[in-house]
């Protein structure tokens, strides 16, 4: 079997949203990814996207700026709603949202309702707390002085102490370095100040797994804690990385997707399942 | 004399020690372990050449309920490897169950009285379960060249160094350019007066990091094994991540290429080498390898890359399938192991008297890649589509000794006390493995390699999908593929 995939768009509110598809229709429902701030299919999803695909249908969003001075997470969702009703427009699906994707899918199941059958929540959060309110305030002023600490910030958010002591300083500059820092960006954070998504899901009765990350400084894990507590249908289990497991230990985080999109019950309702133990 | 046992384990490696520990560990003694040679460590006994390492990380080329906080290094030495197996035999009670020097003649299923009969050069045995702990690297491989037996110098295999010949100042040509011979090359270029390498194909290689940890750091282990259970498992979750690359998905071919050729560029200058040793194949169809020595080595003065296979020898002069000829004092050869056709396999046999080898007469397989049909009460450890192109072969045993044990469990709750394979369950499981297999970079990397069966031209020896998809699906004993008998 040879990876291919599918670039597609939809059009909502006037924007453009690429998308993309592959793998095979099966049992499974199919996967819909979103990803979190400064990410994209390829950057977040450039492991999970394709080996999903060699075992089922996946379909991984680009979202796009919206218009406007600043984006309100429904923009976000309807994007995602789009994409969904475009795909699949009579089945259910799995959504998978990371980081900020994490809100943004928890308000499109809320939304969708019995469409999204399974939701999974990696990384994500409910509420904007004081900690991320000072992480976007800190953000917000290097990117208005036109510093170029800007990335470094975010690098430093992003990845575990453990995965940078086997990098040197020059490598992980040589990294942030590549980081696209945009308006588009600027507002995407700015967002991330003020998401709510508390009321969603406290009514949600999706089945859920809750995947946090043991060292995330931008989500730390109290977050999906919340989450795994607030969501009635929910599952939790963690994995030993920073924010950016899609970077630090992507086969850990298919490991999870892939059981519970082949069988949820693998993470019964209530239940914090362990890491495998290798 | 006729010993009677439950179960009967050839090998006292990783996969014989591994399944003794845990059988004592749920209880079970009434077993025996034959081993060929007077000590454990199976793989990591034969092989003792200069510079012998293990190309994974020692941290998780280990048991997983035999953490060992005093690796001296990321990749730790043969030797210590092999010590490493005596003191888990000796802590863990095991010596006691293991017959040395004591080589398997031939097993014989006796339908009649439901139990193998395994004749040894010294008792004979009677055993209700047979499991084979042999794997892949058992039996070294030797290739058929013209004129060898002419050959007036000294000649030995990798996995049999003869330690009592001084190669100091001698012409020394090593055949092969795999995972042997990269650690071979370096310490052979130190002490020969000139040195060449016969390569069918480069190899990719990448920097093998030297760190040697220090007193404190195993003494951080030691105290806190919680450390250790973390580098296990970062350990491992990159080895998943590299099943990406031999997915054949386009981005970590080229990442892994880039890695791979950077290395050798900041290590080789000349031009002519260079071109030598850049693989013509996609990277990840045969092993990649691991190596801080070995393109100095080439980059010698002393040292020749013959760009082909070892062809023929005439008198003392070695040719390569070229033509080029070298006078040479001594040929080592790294040409690795009988993994598609393992030879203990002709010394096992089935109620009918039909061989292993015979009876795989069209490639090696196995239901959950343990479970032979026709072959009723035998486990294959380490045997088809078991090996990893990714991670550590250990996880692999473990996986597989856990199989036996829920088999075995299973039989003992419901009063059973023969399972064979069903043959279609069999074939099921291998259209599984196949149709998994297309595309992959061991199939469609454009390379030969010792993973594909040339009779078939399917891959037998490698696990197609993630490792850890292995233990997923193939730890547990499922009874459904299996006709029971009591």
């Amino acid at each position: 079997m040879k990876y291919q995939a599918v670039e597609k768009t939809v059009i909502v509110d006037g924007v453009e949203i690429s998308y993309r598809t592959s793998g095979p229709a099966n049992e499974r429902l199919p996967l819909v990814l979103v990803h979190g701030t400064a990410g994209s299919i390829d950057s977040h999803f450039g492991f999970l996207f394709p080996m999903m695909a060699f075992r089922q249908r996946v379909i991984g969003i680009n979202l796009a700026e919206p218009k406007g001075d600043k984006i309100e997470l429904e923009q976000f969702v309807a994007q995602v709603s789009a994409v969904i009703n475009a795909e699949v427009p009579d089945g259910c699906v799995t959504l998978l949202g990371y980081s900020m994707g994490a809100p943004i899918a928890a308000k499109t199941a809320y939304e969708l309702g019995e469409k999204v059958t399974n939701l999974i929540l990696v990384a994500g959060y409910m509420k904007t707390d004081t900690h991320q309110k000072l992480r976007g305030h800190i953000w917000t002023s290097l990117y208005n002085e036109g510093s170029p600490l800007v990335k470094n910030f975010m690098s430093f958010n992003a990845f575990s102490p453990f995965h940078m002591r086997s990098r040197s300083l020059e490598d992980m500059l040589a990294g942030t370095a590549k980081m696209n820092i945009t308006p588009f960006l600027a507002k995407q954070v700015d967002l991330n100040t003020r998401v709510d998504v508390l009321a969603e899901c406290e009514q949600l009765q999706t089945r859920t797994l809750v995947v946090a990350l043991s060292d995330d400084f931008s989500c730390p894990k109290h977050h999906s804690k919340a989450m795994f507590g607030t969501i009635i249908n929910a599952s939790y289990t963690e994995i030993a990385t920073g924010h950016a497991v899609v970077h630090e230990r992507p086969a850990e985080l298919f490991y999870h997707v892939n059981r519970f999109c082949n069988d949820p019950e693998c993470y019964p309702v209530g239940k914090i399942v362990p890491a495998p133990k290798p | 004399m006729i010993v009677s046992k439950k179960i009967l384990i050839i090998g006292a490696g990783f996969t014989g020690l591994g399944t003794a520990i845990k059988l004592l560990k749920a209880g079970q003694d009434d077993f025996v372990v034959i081993e060929r040679r007077g000590d454990v460590g199976g793989v990591w006994l034969d092989n003792n050449y200069p510079g012998i390492a293990c190309d994974v990380p020692s941290h998780f080329y280990s048991f997983s309920f035999r953490l060992n906080p005093n690796w001296s290094t990321i990749q730790s030495p043969g030797g210590e490897i092999q010590e490493y197996l005596r003191v888990c035999a000796q802590e863990e009670g095991i010596m006691p169950f293991i017959r040395f020097n004591t080589e398997m003649e031939e097993c014989r299923w006796d339908p009649a009285a439901k139990h193998w009969v395994v004749k040894t050069n010294h008792d004979t045995y009677h055993a209700k379960f047979l499991l084979t702990g042999a794997g892949h690297l058992a039996d070294e491989f030797m290739p058929d060249i013209e004129g060898l037996d002419t050959f007036p110098g000294h000649v030995f295999h990798s996995a049999r160094w003869d330690h009592s010949v001084d190669l100091k100042g001698k012409r020394i040509g090593v055949v092969g350019s795999g995972a042997s011979a990269v650690q071979i090359v370096p310490e052979m270029q130190k002490i020969a007066s000139e040195l060449v390498v016969f390569q069918r194909s480069a190899p990719y290689m990448n920097l093998r990091n030297l760190h040697l940890y220090s007193e404190a750091e195993q003494r951080t282990f030691e105290r806190n094994p919680d450390v250790m259970e973390h580098l296990r498992a970062w350990v491992f979750w990159f080895g998943e991540e590299q099943y990406a690359q031999r997915r054949m998905v386009p981005k970590y071919l080229e990442d892994a290429k880039k890695v791979a050729m950077t290395h050798m560029e900041s290590q080789i200058s000349d031009p002519e080498l260079r071109k030598i040793m850049t693989p013509a194949y996609e990277i990840g169809c045969k092993r990649r390898l691991s190596s801080s020595g070995y393109y100095p080595a080439v980059s010698s003065p002393n040292v020749k890359v013959e760009p082909s296979a070892l062809a023929r020898i005439e008198g003392s002069k070695a040719f390569g399938t070229t033509g080029a000829g070298y006078e040479v004092d001594a040929l080592v050869f790294a040409t690795g192991f009988e993994a598609v056709r393992m030879p203990f396999t002709t010394r096992i046999f089935n109620g009918e008297g039909v061989s292993l080898d015979e009876h795989w007469e069209s490639g090696m397989q196995a239901l959950d890649a343990i479970a032979v049909a026709g072959y009723p009460n035998l486990f294959v450890i380490y045997g088809p589509n078991t090996g990893l192109g990714s991670n550590s072969a250990v996880y692999v045993i473990e996986s597989q000794v856990d199989y036996v044990i829920s088999a075995l469990e299973y039989l003992e709750e419901n009063q059973l006390e023969v399972f064979e394979a069903k043959a279609e369950a069999e074939e099921q499981f291998m259209d599984h493995i196949h149709e998994v297999a297309e595309g992959t970079v061991w199939l469609d990397g454009g390379c030969s390699s010792w993973y594909v069966d040339d009779r078939s031209g399917r891959l037998t020896v490698i696990w197609p999908d993630f490792p850890h998809i292995f233990r997923e699906e193939n730890s547990q004993f499922k009874p459904e593929g299996f006709v029971l008998s009591a």
